[in-house]
């Protein structure tokens, strides 16, 4: 018996233990054993697709190819087919950018952090959230390259690599930071997921029943024997890449804002942006993890995998994210008052009433006011109250950096250089197109990979795992 | 391509600094003069010491053998190459040589320096021992490279389209001429005296032509007055280096007045601050009464915005309160609304400065106003002291439109345009019609523009640089126009063509003596002219003829009495003054770079923004802003603009400090036929000239109209709202501390007075510094109390620099390349705003916030100061233009160049010791680095240190106010150094810690003690700017 029994039976009135707030519900809901659950999760990779299926990548798909045809025309034409101009000389790309690297930190922030926190909850969402990892990196990864003037040189001359004239990039620049530092999130990215990946495509391949099939996933899985060694091996990768990539959660954020906070403009050259852009990045990324898998669970019929308790938390931690970019948005009105500087005062007053305050409110009002809504248990729970506000602080954060990069540079010190940005269709294109290549790559993880981890869901079902207090059916992890 | 090579002497004065400088010979022996004094080049390439009879064999079948088989395996290239097989004498492959020339912008004739290497002139430069303009130089001055090689001049004799010979065009004039009964020929005003001399030829050769000169821009009805009051022809030249008070009428001659280079040097004389560069005090105190804000009202001390239309009121005033009645100008100043303190204050000056004021009027106001105006000058003593008399003008005096048109009314057999664009700009519009009434008619000019393409015969001129002429900038004094490249098509200069003609037409008669061509006429007339009587001290013609050519001058300028005014036929004149007859005073400006719209094919001026509104590639409508305001126009509506009969439809412009009541066009845009560049841009607005009441002024009229257009009377295909570009957009300088000024009572107070508000800490330095203070620390100052903001400097640093033109789109986009660019600032009341401007460019900064960001080390530091950008190695991340606080950094959206330069001819234009850039790089101001390299290593070569003042970048050697130096900070009796550590020295955005190289010299304003402080000073103004400067 639980805890709560054995205190309660000195008491005089005997009464019906009522469901406590403290006893967590168990993480795998129903009546699920071993072989449903492989079924539930492996079914999708081995029947054929569905016509919904066909019709929602037919969409993505186009808009992926209208990415790519935006991205042959801006190499051919040059920047001009953006909206790009004298101050503003970052648009959105620059914005994209930073929106996709933020998209992809909560998946970081989930297998990593939360796993060596052993919040077991996790492993209903977190398969997912690191597959979303790898593509919003993969879809940042188009901009800063594009961006540049000349692409086909860039490419190169920011890596260190050495050459026969002895020009080495600028150790300075926090350019080149970022390159290091998205370079390495993303390789350690890949070999996170693909490591935890690799049980589950062991299965697949064991489920296989034809033989391309077979074939297919016996090569992915790497010979994988499920015998005691592989999973001590294992164990021990997946808890260093754990710990290689809870750093990496911290700073790769944090460099990314080196791109402003180092500049000596007003509005970028800010103290508090490491920290609120990781805020602001798993914020984002929550918000996005909760967008997809909401909709996955339903069409997947995974529902009693990725349960509303699992919504809950994200939400909680929404919120709480959510709490800490506002903070951010006020204190650098706090701090452009009370540094004294024109210029830095100027800049915040612009962006609250100058002409991009539209961009300013909408970004408030998504990434602030609206999340409020969260505190509400109801809301975090009920997918049709939830979702709305999800989507919109997927669009809130897109205006944080868009606001962050443009309404810097578009007032900056002297008036006679000011000038306003409009995008052009390219622009949107490359934007829209990018969503549209995420939303692919997410379609065809469905299709080819295990969405939830099979193993580690198999480890949290209820009954799998000794509680210490002598019951196993009521087992089920802490959140 | 024809490239002849031309044999004749480069300038060199080995007396004059920055000619001698920039010349290739730098350092020269006696011993290598020839016996002309002409410098011999002996730094050819040398054959190697060794050398004897049988290496060269050697060397000479090996390069056959290497010959034979590179020719067997690769194509052959593509174009021609000309081998300077006939090198000119002094050329040396890659080094420049520099030829003293003349160019006419409008009506004045400025000596200029032609640089031309391997044969072909890339760069001009203002002739530093001309009088006018003494080595400044202009916009359009220096934007006449680009017309030499525009690649939409008429190329070969046409006949309607069709090419013919130069023959047969000659042959059919001749005829034409021999039986015609009548005939006119059209000329521009501008001929100089060899023209005049062969145009009067030409009318004896052939008694039926009429010789009639047209202008829409010029200065009839000042010179109409003067002739009236001083009995004579002539016209007046300020002396404004002379005056202490000086005062405008609506003349805006630090801008669209003819000679404007000349005023602005001689105004920026006047305006240095006591002590400053050793110069004695001298600032003088400039009041504008305006319609229109323009570059001069820019720079007033006291602005006061007027109708014309009331000026002589004001002017009739001003003369009364001279002679102690101060009553009527209290009284005209409450009637208008006019602060009566400043022009209290104005006629106390001018009383107070005998001797030392000079009153201007603007050359498109009626001669009435003139000639108040000469009463008042009169008045104060200014004739012969401040206002000189030139009795030979170099412009011949304008026709009247109307005199002409009624002669060519009645039908002429031949009508022969040379050099002029009447379909263009006659005043009302109409010339066409005209055109078709002559039996023959014959345009000759540079471009198939709108009269050359319309006339039968359409003749193809020579640029300037392609000619020969001379010109008389003043009195006494002759200079020299030579042609620098051999013409670029089957062109001739138009008095080539003259000069055909009339020897035909007397092939048996008087003049059949005279020379074959046109420069031998042109010699001959120098030979007995200019050149007798030096020649008889040098004993020689042909050393007297070489040593004009390498001076472009001959002579010197002389000074003539003032005549004596009929102040009766002045006052007569003064008194037909005619009252406003409209709501509306209109007036009509030459455009600042245009002009008349000759230059319109050009894209460095086209791209040239408005010094005050800072448009490009247009023309509007400008009204003030409570005008706009009251008529509910917003910028970019379609305005009907009528005068008399007339109407436009324009888009309006809202430019702060425009009069009330008053509508300002420019002319020279809305050109239907020029080429590819200026075609359809902007409104042709010569259709209201003339349409005013008052007949001798043209480019003005009392009565006026402006409504919001009907709907359905805009031009077709036009959108509903004009898009107007500028590429500047915010005028406020939004209380920072960025153009300093203080008053000069506060100056003298306090020398340091305008740097009071600043805040600047103490800069801190994380990493290891550089030590700058050995070797050469290259820095500049800009004078902000001489510079006006003309924008010369742009177009100079464009035609160095090899600056791509990006189009009105581009430029709507933010995109405009110039490396600098002239800030301006309007604060204050918007109906009499208090400007300030300032060039803006790369400010070199020690702790360069570009250089840390670049990714790939493409700006780096040089270790003598310069920000450098390594085009090479730039990838485009743009992180340096975000990151710069200035916003100087220019990026190559597109392959600008290579879009537009698409003509081989176009090609020539550009400058081989700066490096054409390519899509996708960024670029920005060098301080003409390859300037000061070739300063360095000819320096070098010479075993000496490089003088202060050797090196001149682009924008310094243009600026006619002498505003921008440039040295060696290191150096510590160089200029740079003695205005960098002036109390006036500032540096902008100092408080960032970024350490600039540029040093602006905060501008001291002269405003008459008397006068209140409305708003004083930016950096006086808000109570933010305490904080400005940051803690």
């Amino acid at each position: 018996m639980s805890h709560e029994s054995q205190a309660a039976a000195p008491s005089l009135k005997v009464v019906p233990p009522r469901p406590s707030t403290l006893e967590t519900p168990p993480l795998v809901k129903g009546d699920v054993s071993l072989k449903k659950l492989d079924d539930d999760i492996i079914r999708p990779l081995e029947s054929f697709p569905t016509r919904r299926w066909w019709a929602a990548i037919s969409v993505t798909g186009t808009l992926a190819g209208f990415f790519l045809f935006c991205f042959a025309w801006t190499i051919a034409k040059g920047i001009g087919t953006w909206g790009n101009n004298n101050p503003v000389g970052w648009g959105w790309a620059i914005t994209n950018f930073v929106f996709w690297i933020g998209i992809g930190h909560a998946g970081t922030l989930i297998s990593a952090i939360l796993f060596l926190l052993r919040q077991k909850w996790r492993t209903g969402i977190a398969r997912f959230a690191e597959a979303m990892t790898v593509f919003a990196v993969i879809c940042a990864l188009q901009f800063p390259l594009i961006h540049t003037g000349r692409p086909w040189l860039a490419w190169y001359w920011l890596l260190p690599l050495p050459n026969s004239n002895g020009i080495w990039p600028n150790f300075r620049s926090p350019l080149l930071w970022d390159v290091f530092a998205v370079s390495t999130y993303g390789l350690v990215s890949v070999m996170f997921w693909y490591t935890g990946l690799l049980p589950d495509l062991a299965t697949v391949r064991d489920r296989a029943k034809h033989g391309l099939r077979k074939v297919f996933y016996g090569i992915l899985s790497l010979g994988w024997t499920g015998s005691n060694r592989s999973w001590s091996h294992y164990e021990k990768a997946y808890l260093l890449f754990a710990g290689l990539s809870t750093p990496l959660v911290l700073s790769v954020h944090s460099v990314v804002s080196f791109d402003f906070a180092v500049a000596v403009i007003p509005g970028w050259h800010t103290t508090v942006f490491p920290p609120y852009f990781v805020a602001g990045a798993i914020f984002s990324g929550f918000a996005m993890v909760a967008t997809l898998i909401v909709v996955l669970r339903k069409f997947f019929h995974l529902e009693h995998v990725v349960t509303e308790d699992h919504l809950d938390v994200m939400n909680r931690i929404t919120i709480a994210t959510s709490l800490m970019v506002g903070y951010a948005y006020m204190i650098e009105f706090f701090i452009a008052w009370y540094s004294g500087m024109a210029y830095e005062r100027y800049v915040f007053l612009n962006r609250a009433l100058g002409p991009y305050a539209w961009a300013y409110w909408t970004m408030f009002s998504c990434n602030v006011i609206f999340p409020q809504l969260l505190w509400i248990r109801k809301v975090r729970r009920t997918v049709a109250l939830l979702y709305p506000i999800v989507i919109l602080v997927n669009v809130g954060m897109w205006f944080e950096r868009f606001v962050i990069v443009v309404t810097s540079l578009h007032r900056d010190f002297l008036p006679s250089a000011w000038d306003y940005f409009s995008p052009t269709w390219v622009d949107v294109g490359l934007f829209v197109g990018s969503i549209g290549l995420f939303l692919t790559l997410v379609l065809l993880f469905c299709r080819f990979l295990p969405t939830v981890s099979v193993a580690e869901t198999k480890a949290v079902l209820p009954g799998s795992q000794p509680t210490g207090h002598g019951g196993a059916q009521d087992g089920g992890a802490h959140v | 391509m024809k490239e002849e090579p031309i044999q004749r002497p480069p300038i060199e004065d080995a007396s004059r600094g920055p000619l001698r400088a920039s010349s290739p010979e730098g350092k020269r022996l006696p011993s290598r003069h020839d016996a002309a004094g002409i410098p011999v080049r002996d730094d050819r390439p040398r054959p190697p010491r060794d050398l004897s009879r049988r290496s060269v064999l050697k060397l000479m079948a090996a390069s056959a053998v290497l010959a034979a088989g590179s020719t067997a395996c690769t194509r052959k290239p593509p174009r021609h190459i000309v081998s300077m097989a006939d090198s000119p004498e002094y050329q040396n492959p890659g080094a420049p040589l520099y030829y003293a020339s003349t160019w006419t912008e409008g009506l004045v004739p400025y000596g200029i320096v032609v640089k031309t290497v391997d044969g072909r002139p890339i760069k001009i430069e203002g002739h530093r021992d001309h009088p006018l303009n003494r080595g400044a130089s202009s916009a359009a001055m220096q934007a006449a490279l680009l017309s030499l090689y525009d690649p939409d001049r008429l190329r070969t004799p046409e006949r309607k389209g069709e090419s013919i010979t130069w023959r047969e065009a000659d042959e059919e004039i001749i005829a034409a001429l021999r039986s015609a009964r009548s005939a006119v020929l059209i000329t521009r005003s501008s001929l100089g005296p060899s023209e005049r001399a062969l145009v009067r030829a030409f009318e004896r050769a052939c008694p039926a032509v009429r010789h009639v000169v047209h202008e829409t821009v010029h200065d009839g009805p000042r010179r109409g007055a003067w002739r009236k009051i001083f009995g004579k022809p002539g016209t007046v030249r300020p002396r404004l280096d002379r005056a202490r008070i000086v005062v405008s009428f609506d003349a805006d001659f630090l801008g669209t007045e003819p000679d404007a280079l000349g005023a602005i040097r001689d105004f920026s004389r006047t305006r240095v601050p006591a002590g400053q560069d050793g110069e004695a005090a001298r600032l003088s105190r400039l009041y504008v009464v305006e319609s229109a804000m323009t570059v001069t009202g820019s720079n007033a001390d006291h602005r006061v915005p007027l109708r014309p239309s009331r000026m002589p009121g004001l002017v009739k005033a001003l003369s009364g309160a001279l002679k102690g009645h101060d009553a009527p100008l209290t009284a005209f100043c409450r009637k208008h609304g006019l602060d009566s303190a400043v022009l209290a204050a104005l006629a106390k000056d001018l009383a107070s400065h005998q001797g030392e004021a000079v009153v201007l009027g603007g050359a498109h106001l009626p001669e009435s106003v003139h000639a108040a105006i000469a009463l008042l000058n009169d008045a104060i003593g200014a004739p012969g002291k401040t206002l000189e008399w030139n009795p030979e003008p170099p412009a011949l005096r304008v026709d009247d439109p109307a005199a002409i048109a009624s002669l060519l009314e009645r039908g002429v057999d031949v009508l022969i345009c040379l050099g002029v664009n009447p379909v263009h700009d006659w005043p009302g519009g109409g010339f066409e019609r005209l055109l078709e009434k002559a039996k023959l008619s014959v345009g000759h000019g540079l471009h198939a523009d709108e009269t050359v393409s319309a006339c039968t015969l359409s003749l193809p001129s020579c640029h300037n640089l392609e000619s020969w002429n001379d010109a008389a900038p003043l009195p006494n004094l002759r200079s020299l126009c030579q042609p620098v490249i051999a013409p670029l098509f089957d062109a001739r200069q138009e008095a080539a063509s003259l000069l055909a003609w009339t020897r035909a037409l007397t092939a048996n008669g008087a003049e059949s003596e005279a020379p074959v061509d046109w420069f031998g006429w042109l010699r001959a007339r120098w030979e007995t002219g200019p050149l007798a009587a030096s020649s008889s001290e040098a004993g020689s013609l042909r050393n007297a003829w070489e040593e004009a050519l390498r001076k472009g001058l001959a002579g010197q300028p002389g000074s003539v009495d003032f005549p004596g005014p009929d102040r009766e036929a002045a006052e007569a004149l003064a008194a037909t003054t005619q009252p406003p007859s409209g709501d509306f005073d209109l007036v009509i400006a030459p455009h600042h770079a245009l002009l008349d719209g000759r230059f319109a094919n050009n894209g460095w001026l086209q791209e040239f923004p408005d010094p005050v509104s800072k448009l490009v590639w247009d023309n509007a409508a400008v009204i003030g802003p409570a005008t706009a305001a009251r008529l509910d126009l917003a910028e970019g509506d379609w305005a009907a603009v009528g005068a008399g009969e007339r109407t436009l439809v324009l888009p309006v412009l809202i430019q702060p400090g425009t009069a009330p009541g008053v509508v300002a066009v420019t002319l020279g845009h809305g050109r239907t036929r020029c080429g590819a560049v200026g075609e359809r841009r902007g409104f042709n607005t010569a259709p209201l000239v003339g349409a005013g009441k008052d007949r001798s002024a043209p480019r003005f009229a009392a009565n006026a109209a402006i409504q919001r257009a009907a709907p359905g009377s805009r031009p077709a295909g036009q959108p509903d709202r004009y898009e107007l570009v500028r590429t500047q957009k915010a005028f406020s300088q939004e209380g920072r501390p960025i153009v300093l000024d203080c008053t000069l009572g506060e100056y003298n107070r306090d020398p340091a007075s305008a740097r009071k508000h600043l805040h600047i800490p103490e800069g801190k330095q994380l990493d290891d510094e550089w030590d700058y203070s050995k070797g050469r620390k290259w820095a500049m100052a800009i004078d902000l109390s001489a510079c006006v903001g003309c924008g010369a400097c742009m177009i100079a640093c464009q035609a160095e620099n090899n600056i791509p033109v990006v189009g009105k789109a581009e430029c709507g986009l933010g995109r405009e390349m110039h490396w600098m660019r002239i800030d301006r600032y309007q604060d204050g009341d918007e109906k009499n705003p208090e400007v300030s401007q300032q060039p803006m460019l790369c400010q070199h900064c020690d702790n360069a916030p570009c250089e840390s960001v670049c990714p790939v080390n493409a700006t780096a530091h040089s270790t003598e100061g310069l920000n450098e950008q390594v085009y090479n190695r730039c990838v485009g991340t743009r992180y340096c233009a975000n990151n710069c606080p200035y916003k100087v950094r220019r990026f190559n959206f597109y392959n600008y160049t290579k879009e537009n330069v698409t003509d081989p001819v176009r090609e020539l234009s550009c400058n081989p010791q700066v490096t054409v850039r390519s899509r996708g790089v960024m670029e920005k101001c060098t301080f003409c680095v390859q300037r000061i390299n070739e300063a360095k290593f000819r320096a070098r070569n010479e075993g000496r240190e490089v003088d202060d003042g050797a090196i001149v970048p682009a924008c310094a050697q243009a600026c006619a106010a002498g505003a921008i130096v440039f040295g060696d900070l290191n150096d510590r009796s160089s200029r740079i150094a003695r205005l960098a550590a002036d109390p006036l020295a500032y540096r902008v955005l100092e408080e960032l810690n970024v350490r600039p190289n540029v040093a602006y010299l905060a501008r001291v304003r002269n405003p008459h003690p008397d006068v209140p402080v409305a708003g004083s000073g930016a950096p006086d103004r808000g109570d933010d700017q305490h904080e400005g400067g940051g803690h």
